[in-house]
């Protein structure tokens, strides 16, 4: 999850560049096996023309007779004890279910584009697994293209009411649900408790007692040095998905929208006086200098800035600070709102046994995944039985995170333009940072994804 | 041996012949799915609305990508900044590749050092060069700006203010790729007999006389095929901009390739990327035509 973001990691980036040679290879193979004559043809590939369905499966079969149904899933790689815990739990599955059988394939995912650069080899192939990995945002556009299926079918009520709003939020689309995850994600706001008592700061501890945008810049000028600043928003991990996933929240807790509700428009939404005061807030942090443009990798863990605006990683790699630290809910202007989303679960139109398919999906995001992958990724869970469950969640400061995800997290926009708005909020945040005019740079961000929405409007 | 000879498969000659094929066979296969194909397909994709998530559903729209070239500030701007970067890159490179080699040529101790020294950016990753150097170009913590506290010079934010991080990359391509060229400068300079240089100690020519007189024109053959090898491979710019600034800040570090990339693959219109990569293409092609002509004309 923390690779999603951190784009500019050394290693991270060079398996990015294989990735994307390696997505290209993946289709030369594809072609490969339709020489070799190794293709199944299945029913449904036949309306799509040159679809040829590759013959993945048969590496993964035991011969177990004809009643065994196989399924193909696909599965993000970022951290080695993620991936350890999926194959574990996929393990389980299998064990426990004699008439199906799930072939996993581990697919790297480098925080860039590499996991999209296979899922999209994999679409124009006609090559797609039965379940597949996908980030929330993309919900939207997989379900627009008819690439996932509805799910709503088979979810219980009682199973519905389980998942924290964001996670149903994040995978529903045109008031259907198509997506289901175990994981959550959120953006405390961590600090520095030595510097905080030297100065005499009392953090809030709870949602109520939130610190608003003024507060906020106040502690912020009053915790910058000449050798330390006040805050870090990991400008570091470059201009991508971070600044939408963690600055998205200004907007969202001034009113504001970036898109509008139905999803046909952001002209009046990604431009609005909203959206331009809250990014006109983030140049102001700028302008005061309480935060750094180009923060050094480990800012906030050394001590150099007072306060960060960081993921749940940022509390892994601060574990061995030689200070105290602490988390305090993220800042706001009207109503208390913090980032959210993370990888989920789809499950392909092209599967043919879509209610087996559901079974591996409710098995990969139950109470006992959703807990043993909180508890080995540190990411907070994606069900309210599970924070009940983890002790610490009660506790400062994981409690900040647990009262986030359920009380104030706020999905990224169900829409198919999703990769062009975010990179146009992205391009903005980074703009109002530079401390350009953040309503001329709004509203041609604006047009690029006007032009981009009418691809859907017919 | 002017008259073209039929080769029967029965003569030892038509035999060594299809064999010759055979050899070739591998390469051609390569050749036909890696680059022609994906080069027709592309040709091909360039005039349809294929969008990623749509596979099926790829409609003929005539020129209607090449159309919306026309009007995309965003290509504006890249093309600009693609051809910022191979005008300055082109000559400066050249330069410091031909002063490199001109200085190893020399007949000085540790020779061998120097020259792996300055080759060795060349046979790095690109990409692994580009971080390496995000941390340099680093304001608070980076090697250049602290040398530069040490003169006294603020902190520069070479990767983060529009109007230094084109020039940023410039400095580091060259850095990273004149090695290269330095060594088939190298090569060059001693082909070149030394009875010409002998000649012009005669003549009573000084160091700057020879370099002009002598050395220049015995490399020109040599100059204009690092010329064209370094305009092609500038317009090609990618890795550097994806990695150090994402093409920022403000897009003023955004190459054509990355352009289409992005379009294509993160923005998922194939359609469109691909009429892009038409137009790159023929651009690139003619560039490189036009200098040929000019290599021809010079040998002449």
């Amino acid at each position: 999850m923390k690779r999603m973001f951190k784009t500019l990691a050394p290693l991270t980036l060079s398996v990015a560049i294989m990735a994307a040679c390696g997505g290209e290879e993946s289709g030369g193979e594809t072609s490969g096996n339709e020489a070799s004559g190794n293709s199944n043809n299945n029913a449904d590939s036949g309306e799509q023309g040159d679809v040829v369905e590759t013959g993945e499966a048969e590496q993964g079969v035991e011969a177990s007779g004809d009643e065994s149904v196989t399924l193909d899933m696909w599965i993000h790689q970022t951290g080695e004890d993620e991936t350890d815990f999926y194959i574990k739990r996929i393990d389980e599955f299998n064990e426990a279910n004699d008439d199906i059988y799930v072939n996993a394939e581990i697919i790297i995912d480098d925080g860039a584009s590499s996991y999209s650069d296979s899922v999209n080899a994999a679409l124009v192939a006609g090559n797609l697994p039965d379940i597949l990995a996908l980030d929330g945002p993309y919900v939207a556009s997989f379900a627009e293209a008819d690439i996932i299926a509805s799910v709503e079918e088979y979810i219980t009520d009682e199973d519905r009411e389980d998942f924290v709003d964001s996670i149903i939020q994040q995978g529903t689309y045109n008031g259907e649900l198509y997506s289901l995850g175990a994981m959550e994600a959120s953006v405390p706001l961590y600090y520095n408790k030595d510097i905080f008592e030297e100065e005499g700061i009392e953090a809030p501890t709870s949602i109520e007692e939130a610190w608003t945008w003024d507060e906020f810049l106040e502690v912020a000028q009053q915790l910058t040095t000449e050798n330390r600043y006040g805050l870090n928003l990991f400008m570091n991990y470059g201009v991508g998905e971070w600044l939408t996933f963690m600055g998205a929240p200004f907007v969202w807790s001034n009113n504001g929208e970036l898109i509008s509700e139905d999803g046909t428009t952001v002209d009046g939404y990604l431009n609005s006086p909203e959206t331009v005061e809250s990014l006109e807030f983030v140049k102001t942090l700028f302008e005061e200098e309480v935060v750094s443009l180009t923060p050094g990798e480990m800012q906030f863990e050394e001590g150099n800035a007072a306060m960060a605006l960081g993921g749940p990683w940022i509390a892994v790699s601060a574990e061995d600070a030689d200070f105290e630290w602490g988390m305090m809910p993220y800042p706001y202007k009207e109503v208390p709102k913090s980032p959210s989303g993370s990888m989920a679960y789809g499950i392909t139109t092209l599967s043919e046994h879509p209610e087996e398919a559901y079974e591996v999906m409710a098995w990969m995001t139950n109470e006992e995944s959703t807990i043993g992958l909180s508890e080995v990724t540190g990411m907070p869970p994606a069900r309210h039985s599970a924070f009940e469950a983890m002790d610490h969640y009660d506790e400062l400061p994981w409690s900040v995170i647990r009262d986030q995800v359920t009380e104030t997290a706020h999905a990224r926009p169900q829409t198919p333009a999703y990769p062009v708005l975010t990179d146009a909020f992205a391009q903005a945040f980074h703009a109002a940072a530079l401390g350009e005019d953040v309503e001329e740079i709004l509203n041609q961000q604006v047009d690029r994804v006007e032009r981009e929405l009418r691809r859907f409007q017919d | 041996m002017v008259t073209r000879k039929r080769y029967s498969l029965k003569t030892r000659e038509g035999k060594e012949a299809l064999t010759g094929y055979f050899f070739l066979l591998p390469a051609l296969l390569l050749l036909g799915v890696f680059l022609l194909y994906p080069m027709g397909a592309a040709f091909y994709y360039s005039f349809t609305d294929f969008y990623i998530l749509r596979p099926g559903e790829k409609n003929f729209i005539a020129l209607e990508n090449f159309q919306m070239i026309l009007g995309d500030a965003e290509f504006r701007q890249a093309f600009r900044n693609t051809l910022y970067f191979t005008f300055l890159v082109v000559p400066i490179q050249i330069a410091v590749a031909l002063g490199l080699a001109l200085l190893v040529n020399k007949k000085l101790r540790l020779k061998v050092f120097f020259r792996t020294a300055y080759f060795s950016p060349v046979v790095m990753s690109l990409v692994v060069v580009s971080i390496l150097w995000t941390f340099m170009y680093n304001p608070n913590e980076g090697l250049i700006n602290e040398m530069l506290g040490l003169l006294g010079i603020p902190p520069q934010p070479f990767l983060t203010s529009p109007d230094q991080a084109m020039n940023s990359i410039i400095v580091m391509s060259v850095w990273q790729g004149a090695g290269f060229q330095m060594m088939i400068f190298l090569a060059g300079l001693q082909n070149i007999p030394d009875h010409l240089y002998e000649a012009a100690d005669i003549d009573g020519a000084n160091t700057f006389h020879k370099f002009l007189h002598v050395t220049l024109p015995g490399l020109k053959n040599i100059s204009l095929f690092i010329f064209i090898t370094i305009t092609i491979a500038a317009f090609k710019l990618l890795v550097q901009p994806m990695i150090m600034t994402q093409g920022g800040p403000l897009g003023s570090t955004k190459s054509l390739v990355y352009h289409i990339y992005e379009v294509g693959f993160n923005y998922r219109d194939v359609g469109y990327a691909s009429a892009m990569a038409v137009v790159f293409t023929v651009m690139v092609l003619t560039i490189t035509i036009i200098q040929r002509i000019l290599v021809k004309e010079e040998r002449g």
